[in-house]
């Protein structure tokens, strides 16, 4: 499923297009994809406020009393989970700022960690390095998944278009003799996989950043504009 | 940052994340203090979207149970309790909407007149805060899209019952909802 399908597919289920089998697929998918998961948030989040539109409605004086017979009479069955510590945590606490970020965006980093551990038992679909690219702002602006098989994606989170006459490229460095490689060019932010072939498999620390250059690209093949967003890649559970 | 519920302070999106941690404990004034606070507006929602009251109530009594269930794995890093509540309440109303129960509702939908949503469709947008994001997006869209994005949450419509109800092929119902979904995001991005 591409970065688009994935964003249409949340963007259908959190709006509830979706019939019963196809919103069952998609709960599936959930539990095992993070930039669905990831998706789906900021879906949940950008409509939220349509929920709260509604004329409180006083309930029924019987439907409590109800509620509570139906708990029964012992603590629920599920105890707690206990939350054990992980490369993905120290990723996530490493990201000192996002306590500052908005909702949206918090949920869906917070989102996009619980969900790639979660990707762990699906190595086969769940990426093996993820990178949060922050603004200049350090606004989080776009996530790149890394997979085993090599094959990388940019996750947009932000809707940033090249003014006329410049384009954004998208550019990786892991190794600092060879310095930055054009991975990707657009005219704007927007869900994409990069241009990774021939290149080495990506690794733990790799960098990721957009930069600003003349349309069609820089012309000395080096970053030679202002970096838009930039951060490094970090291993997930599923390892490299 | 929009938030679901504006009038409630921070402290108050403390209580209730402290409420669901009540639960996950087995305490059951943890639920209750959520159900005071939550249910007459998930009421309100799980109404709108299934026309019927004891439908609506039916939705809010699973939903309760649900949260009950799953407080566990609430985790406030991720998001706001009010949020996570309410995503909930709307899977379960759309379960409702999807499942055996919707036969006997579709003779409700026919009775509503078009006219009337459209009018629904209109306050809704009006309810919207004049500051809102989303309104300034939602006001980008042509008319007839809008109403077809605000129908399908507020109502839970598929794109079969939307293309019905805005009389275009399915095919178009699809199109429409799509690119007025692109829009959305990247207005609100």
């Amino acid at each position: 499923m591409s970065a688009d399908e994935r964003d249409r597919l949340a963007s259908e289920y959190v709006l509830g297009l979706l019939d019963a089998e196809e919103m069952r697929r998609c709960e599936e998918r959930l539990a095992r994809d993070a930039g669905l998961a990831v998706q789906v948030e900021l879906w949940r989040a950008r409509l939220a406020e349509l929920d709260a539109t509604a004329a409180p409605v006083t309930p029924d004086p019987a439907l409590w009393p109800r509620i509570e017979a139906a708990l029964g009479p012992v603590a629920p069955a599920t105890p707690r989970r206990v939350a054990r510590p992980s490369r993905l945590a120290t990723w996530w606490q490493s990201l000192s700022l996002w306590r500052f970020y908005g909702l949206a965006a918090s949920a869906a980093l917070v989102l996009l960690a619980i969900g790639t551990a979660q990707l762990a038992r699906q190595a086969a679909q769940a990426p093996v390095l993820v990178a949060v690219l922050l603004s200049d702002q350090n606004q989080p602006a776009a996530v790149v998944n890394a997979f085993r098989d090599g094959r990388t994606e940019l996750l947009a989170l932000s809707a940033l278009k090249a003014p006329e006459g410049k384009s954004l490229q998208v550019w990786t460095l892991w190794d600092r003799e060879r310095g930055p490689v054009s991975v990707g060019l657009l005219e704007a932010m927007r869900n994409v996989e990069l241009s990774v072939e021939g290149l080495p498999r990506p690794a733990a620390a790799q960098l990721y950043e957009v930069t600003l250059e003349p349309a069609g690209g820089s012309p000395t093949g080096r970053p030679t504009g202002p970096i838009l967003m930039k951060g490094n890649a970090s291993p997930t559970e599923t390892g490299i | 940052m929009t938030t679901l519920l504006p009038a409630l302070e921070a402290a108050a999106e403390d209580d209730l994340a402290e409420a669901l941690r009540s639960c996950a404990r087995g305490d059951r004034a943890g639920l209750q203090l959520l159900y005071d606070r939550l249910a007459p507006k998930m009421t309100g929602v799980a109404l709108r979207m299934l026309r019927r009251r004891d439908l609506a109530d039916e939705v809010v009594h699973d939903t309760f149970l649900r949260i009950w269930e799953k407080a566990d794995s609430f985790d406030a890093a991720r998001g706001r309790p009010a949020s996570w509540a309410f995503a909930i309440l709307r899977n379960t109303a759309l379960n409702a909407l999807r499942g055996e129960g919707r036969m006997e509702l579709v003779g409700d939908f026919e009775a509503i007149e078009p006219a009337s949503e459209e009018a629904d469709a209109e306050t809704l947008v009006m309810a919207l805060s004049e500051a809102s994001a989303l309104r300034r997006c939602l006001d980008r869209l042509e008319p007839a899209r809008r109403r077809a994005i605000l129908l399908a949450y507020m109502r839970g419509l598929t794109h079969g019952e939307l293309a019905g109800r805005l009389g275009v092929p399915l095919g178009t119902a699809k199109a429409w909802i799509r690119r007025s979904l692109l829009t959305l995001r990247e207005c609100m991005t």
